[in-house]
């Protein structure tokens, strides 16, 4: 492993933000992923996950040890050539989304990066730096489509798959090895099976790394030249991530900021600190730091579970570009999707909003909701509030709506519930006589989404003193 | 469904098969899809005759207490002699 080394430390320090540039025969991009598209600190997160470095969900108890990392540095970027390859002779920048003003770059191509533009810089900044730059529009759901698709392929070489960002994917490889021979031999396999979905360019791009644990496999991705894996075992991976830069570590760039002052470049170094002295300066990353720069930390590449989102699309007849309009489309699609079948029984506790624009091009946004719930207003409330942030950039052919994560039904507020609308109790109040609690209300329109009617009845008295019982009561249907 | 408000009456009289003694009363009832159960006691019974000006209704109404420890109303139609029992 000892002729990556020096690769590895000729890599230029922490640089900024965003992935490293695309060049494929550059040094390994080392540079942590924060902001400008990608929420969290230091790692690039998966669409809608966590750090692929954070314990996984407890119900997933086992993992697989042997790790394959995949890698395609600025992937969405690349997506972009393949999808117009006359761009690839031109200065082309990505923009990130997600801003409504103040534009900033995300991902740049090689000649733009050759002319001084770099992922965070302002639109302004980057076109007086290279003023035949082309912007593009990000797409989103094109590029959700194939990380989709990209995950349909890998899942036939193995079950066990963990996302982290669209242009990474760890690979659970334990127990392959009789399928498929060595680690060399199936990483190449697994490389070679891109070819099905991907062009050639992108997938010789990819690079791959094969490790004990989801860190080892990931630096090693980080240090293979494009189409050549490399290959760690576990005898040699504390010798492996000796060399390797502190910027590689999955903690909070302050931490690896403060190392490099210190005079600590690389995790070798970092080693020679005792774990004690660590943990007062660092606090528990610090113990984490250590334990991953030393290899005793092997964390597994766990399944991703992810349950099939519910989704519903509404075409305009012209492009859209009214709010009030959109938001009127949002709440019958948010009907629509909550009187899907699929839903009984679950309530939503994760939703997306996107849009086909005009011209071209897609946008998003997303939201995690505070409760589970099942109640339109409280789904399409929080998605307004991000498209008010962050608005569509040209009219909307095509709105879509979709619920990207479940919670139990059991989480549902009660009935009778007496709160307000915005979740407040109404402690002490009684209430009024014929008035209807909210929840009710909410329920009984949901009843009526799904059912066609509302299969509710309040008990009237017609004739209470009738001595025939049967003129005494009488159902009348409830539809507040 | 159509959105106009309907109403259904509550205390709906079901048909029941009753077998009597020669006076009248009860002694054994079978309600729809049950087996039939014996009457352990009768608690009260009273009469209705009304709306003679319009469809005349004439029930004789008993409270029983069944085999099982329930208590049934139940009425019988004087004027075609069918048992029903009834809520209320």
């Amino acid at each position: 492993m000892s002729e990556f080394h020096p690769r590895l430390q000729s890599v230029p320090p922490h640089q900024g933000r965003g992935w490293a540039q695309t060049e494929t025969d550059q040094p390994a991009g080392w540079i942590p992923t924060t902001g400008s598209g990608n929420a969290g600190t230091g790692w690039a997160l998966g669409p809608g996950s966590g750090s692929a470095f954070l314990p996984a969900s407890p119900r997933v108890s086992s993992g697989s040890r042997q790790a394959l990392c995949l890698w395609l540095p600025t992937f969405e970027l690349r997506l972009e050539l393949v999808r117009s390859p006359a761009l690839d002779s031109t200065s082309l920048a990505l923009l990130s989304s997600g801003e409504s003003t103040r534009r900033t770059i995300w991902q740049v191509s090689e000649r733009a990066h050759e002319a001084g533009v770099r992922p965070g810089q302002l639109v302004s900044q980057a076109v007086s730096l290279c003023p035949s730059l082309t912007l593009l529009e990000p797409d989103p759901v094109h590029y959700d489509a194939a990380v989709e698709s990209m995950l349909e392929l890998l899942s036939e070489i193995t079950p066990i798959l963990e996302p982290a960002g669209r242009g990474r994917v760890f690979l659970g490889m334990d127990g392959l090895g009789r399928l498929f021979g060595s680690p060399e031999r199936q990483a190449k396999k697994t490389l070679h099976s891109l070819f099905r979905i991907f062009p050639a360019p992108l997938v010789a791009a990819t690079r791959a790394g094969f490790a004990p644990g989801k860190f080892g496999a990931w630096v090693a991705a980080a240090a293979a030249r494009s189409g050549e894996p490399v290959i760690v075992g576990d005898s040699d991976l504390a010798g492996f991530l000796a060399g390797c830069p502190v910027s590689a570590l999955p903690v909070d760039p302050l931490i690896v900021q403060r190392l490099e002052r210190l005079g600590v470049q690389t995790l070798g170094e970092l080693r020679r600190f005792p774990e004690p002295s660590l943990i007062s300066q660092f606090g528990d990353e610090g113990r984490s730091a250590l334990a991953w720069a030393t290899g005793r930390r092997i964390d597994p590449v766990r399944p991703w579970h992810r349950p099939e989102p519910i989704r519903v699309s509404l075409d305009f007849p012209n492009p859209v570009g009214i709010t009030e309009t959109l938001h009127g489309a949002l709440d019958r699609l948010i009907e629509r999707a909550l009187s899907r079948p699929t839903r009984q029984g679950r309530s939503v506790t994760g939703a997306r909003m996107g849009a086909q624009l005009e011209g071209g091009g897609s946008w998003f946004v997303q939201t995690v909701l505070r409760e589970p719930t099942a109640q339109r207003e409280r789904i399409a409330s929080p998605l307004r509030m991000k498209m008010a942030i962050a608005p569509p950039p040209k009219a909307v052919d095509t709105l879509i709506v979709e619920f990207t994560q479940f919670g139990a039904a059991s989480a549902q507020t009660g009935l009778f519930d007496r709160r307000d609308e915005s979740g407040r109790a109404a402690a002490g109040r009684e209430l009024t006589r014929g008035e209807v609690p909210p929840s009710l209300r909410d329920a009984v329109k949901e009843l009526k989404l799904r059912l066609g009617h509302s299969p509710l009845y309040r008990v009237v008295e017609v004739d209470p003193w009738s001595r025939i019982p049967e003129r005494r009561h009488a159902l009348l249907s409830f539809d507040p | 469904m159509s959105d106009t408000p309907w109403l259904r009456p509550l205390g709906q009289p079901k048909l029941v098969v009753v077998r009597t003694v020669e006076n009248g009363g009860p002694t054994h009832v079978r309600l729809p899809g049950k087996p039939a159960r014996t009457v352990e006691a009768l608690r009260e019974s009273w009469r209705i005759d009304d709306e003679w000006w319009r469809q005349p209704i004439s029930r004789e109404y008993h409270i029983v207490v069944l085999d099982d420890g329930r208590n049934l109303t139940l009425y019988h139609d004087l004027l075609d002699g069918t048992w029903y029992a009834q809520r209320g």
